[in-house]
């Protein structure tokens, strides 16, 4: 355990959905201590997004939050409250990081900016994730998953032949899924530079902007050539002779990349299952694979390697993209309940008796129901 | 923006090889998660087969005929030509690698146990997950898309499967190896023992897509592509295209914001419903997106809280107002192409941006 890689290093997370709470998720999959922060005013919007129902707990039961939050600990503390807000501020003095991606102004309205934390706690790394940035005059603008499909360029490059643009839509919303395996790597830099120099920073993340770094060489070339045509190609690519997606006999779709052109392959295809097309175009060294779907994914563990495991209920959650010396990560706590250790970690680290702990309770700044319905 | 005066990475050695003979999709990878590292500050040391990284002519390319790719991928390095199938090679090599704090390499490269077993520690890119046992298999960006279920997710579903434009395969596990790479840097500098860490391009892409695995364990059915049934979709509109993009808390702003009563009927209330009803209802709202460019419905949405997606090309965001005051782009000198003008690192520390060096001529 203390010879992992961020052993001794705390997070404060506010972070939601996939961009905030998955940057600290893959924190505590690193050794780091997490404590999740939400209050039944606002909860992570994927304990509503995914409720399997309206029975009492429904809160408690998505698979989406629990995928994306487990070994983390969870509290409830009101941040719209004075009192909420000394807590946490109590907290952020002994944390060394801070991640979070609400709007804009939100937490310097509650005074828990980075200007306020780091006046308590001059070493504090403060990742936060945006949709367009801490600065310039979209800052304030709202966004969600696919829209940033659309405003990064990705979208433009994305469709069938001459046809309008596509985004990755709202069962992928890829510009969200990608912002932690970035962010992640950047606060592990600056908690070094933190431990070094004794000073903290401000890492200020635009969502857009990491969506938009992937297609740096297009950007690029455009700027070096305006006239250059971003036209859709469906799946194929400049300096490739042929790829493309292909139907078998079986009804599944594979996709093909070829070096050199393969005027056979329709017929190929649609004369054999997938499973045989692509065997055979191995063999012809030919690269090929089967447009898996999600059933696929959850089926060949094999080549699904690290990315899922299950919890100690057998539920299962979201794993690594990477490996640590050949191995994946183990799930040391499943995803929290709302509140589930505002007691414990508030006991632990700033020393408060039952006493405190009830009026904090009766004064609705810690909770364990969420008081909205819907998010 | 102003430049950072602190390099964070500026005290750690990256040595990164290219080695002949491996896919173009592992190549991007490892080429981006050393960008990264040097626009960082560390110094990262390209080793390149005898005539050069492949890359420097793969598109697309720039007038004078250099790949832009390459351009991009290769910013703030240093650069050196070593042949790794010869003896002396090899030796020199290890030499670099004795001085190094990480090494990033390809799964498939000749050297692949000689760098494992070096001082430095090995950040390596691979296709396919460790248990299939498949580094000789051939494989191309696209194929792992498929693989890892994004091709499945983008499209008509009566029509074939699409794939995301640029390289995404390749830049996601190229920003997942830059993450393991600041693990490995984190455990040395605290004087641990730094894991070795693999990254494949199909663990990645199906981490990324966790989503269609969420979904087919919690309903038995797989999302899939929805195209035009999808609540989400693509409308012409003036001057070009906007995504049409909403949460359930966000539609009565919506509602409001498109003004046409016909949106009050009982069938658009909830997301189930609307579904039900989504070809009636892309109908109801068209003329409204029709007759008002790209800006002004940014404009009128953003002012009611609502996230509609203009869509804007990559020439369009060189222009584009955020990315300008920002300084998201920035300008490079480089001794015989000019200035070149690409996207820094998506961060500013401090309201500051890392500003990237040119790319290392080919080495003689």
């Amino acid at each position: 355990m203390s010879d992992r890689p961020l052993a001794g290093v705390r997070v404060l997370d506010f972070g939601l959905l996939t961009a905030g709470a998955n940057t600290s998720a893959m924190l505590a999959d690193l050794g780091a201590e997490v404590l999740k922060i939400e209050s039944g005013a606002y909860l992570d919007p994927f304990r509503v997004v995914g409720k399997p129902d309206n029975a009492d707990g429904w809160w408690n039961r998505s698979p989406q939050f629990r995928f994306t939050n487990r070994n983390k600990r969870g509290l409830a503390l009101n941040l719209k409250d004075p009192q909420g807000q000394r807590v946490i501020r109590a907290l952020a003095a002994q944390c060394d990081v801070v991640v979070e991606n609400f709007r804009r102004g939100v937490l310097d309205r509650a005074e828990l900016g980075y200007k306020d934390l780091s006046a308590i706690n001059p070493k504090i790394v403060f990742a936060a994730i945006s949709s367009q940035g801490d600065t310039g005059p979209e800052r304030m603008n709202v966004s969600f998953g696919s829209t940033l499909d659309a405003t990064s360029g990705i979208a433009a490059l994305t469709g069938y032949e001459g046809e309008e643009p596509r985004i990755s839509g709202m069962d992928v919303n890829y510009p969200d899924q990608i912002v932690s395996l970035f962010a992640s790597g950047m606060v592990i830099t600056a908690v070094m530079e933190a431990r070094r120099s004794g000073k903290g920073c401000f890492l200020d993340f635009s969502q857009r902007e990491v969506a938009s770094f992937t297609l740096g060489e297009e950007i690029l070339a455009a700027a070096c050539d305006p006239k250059r045509a971003h036209i859709r190609r469906g799946n194929a690519n400049e300096g490739i002779a042929q790829q493309d997606t292909y139907l078998c006999k079986d009804g599944r779709w594979i996709a093909v990349t070829a070096e050199a052109a393969q005027p056979d392959l329709t017929a190929l295809c649609a004369s054999q299952t997938s499973q045989q097309a692509v065997a055979e175009l191995l063999k012809r060294g030919i690269a090929a694979a089967p447009c898996n779907d999600g059933n696929d994914l959850l089926r060949d563990t094999t080549l699904s390697g690290v990315t899922l495991l299950r919890d100690a209920e057998g539920r299962l959650v979201k794993g690594l993209p990477y490996r640590l010396d050949g191995q994946g990560i183990t799930i040391e706590r499943p995803a929290p309940d709302l509140g589930q250790h505002t007691s414990e970690v508030l006991r632990e680290m700033l020393g408060y008796d039952d006493a405190k702990l009830e009026d904090l309770a009766k004064a609705g700044v810690t909770s364990t129901t969420p008081d909205v319905g819907d998010v | 923006m102003s430049v950072t005066d602190t390099s964070p990475l500026a005290r750690f050695t990256v040595v990164e090889v290219n080695d002949r003979d491996v896919p173009q999709c592992l190549r991007i990878a490892t080429s981006l998660a050393g960008k990264i590292a040097a626009d960082l500050g560390a110094d990262v040391l390209k080793i390149e087969p005898p005539g050069g990284d492949p890359i420097r002519h793969a598109p697309p390319s720039l007038p004078h005929g250099e790949s832009a790719l390459f351009q991009f991928l290769n910013t703030s390095k240093r650069s050196l030509m070593l042949d790794l199938a010869g003896n002396a090679g090899r030796a020199a090599l290890g030499k670099l690698l004795d001085k190094a704090d990480v090494v990033l390499f390809e799964e498939p490269a000749s050297i692949a146990d000689f760098v494992r077993t070096s001082r430095a520690t090995p950040v390596e890119i691979a296709a396919f997950p460790l248990e299939m046992d498949a580094k000789a298999r051939p494989v191309s960006e696209f194929t792992i898309q498929a693989l890892g279920g994004l091709l499945h997710m983008v499209g008509e579903p009566e029509r074939k499967p699409l794939k995301l434009g640029g390289h995404q395969a390749c830049y996601a596990a190229g920003l997942t190896a830059f993450t393991g790479l600041a693990t490995a840097l984190a455990a040395r500098d605290a004087g641990r023992k730094a894991p070795a860490v693999r990254v494949s391009l199909a663990e990645v892409m199906q981490w990324v897509n966790w989503k269609a695995a969420s979904g087919a364990d919690a309903s038995g059915v797989s999302p899939g592509r929805e195209g035009k049934q999808s609540e989400f979709q693509i409308v012409p509109c003036r001057d070009g295209h906007v995504a049409v993009v909403y949460t359930a808390t966000q539609w009565p702003a919506m509602r409001n914001l498109i003004g046409d009563l016909r949106l009050d009927d009982a069938k658009f209330t909830n997301r189930a419903s609307r579904r039900r009803s989504v070809a009636e209802l892309y109908e109801i709202i068209a003329p409204w997106f029709a007759a008002k460019t790209r800006r002004e419905i940014q404009t009128l949405a953003q002012a009611k809280g609502v996230p509609f997606g203009p869509i804007f090309s990559p020439a369009e965001l060189i222009e584009t107002e955020q990315y300008v005051a920002r300084g998201f782009l920035a300008e490079v000198a480089h001794p015989r192409l000019g200035t070149l003008r690409l996207p820094q690192l998506p961060v500013q520390w401090n309201g500051r941006s890392f500003a990237p060096r040119p790319a290392p001529e080919l080495p003689t």
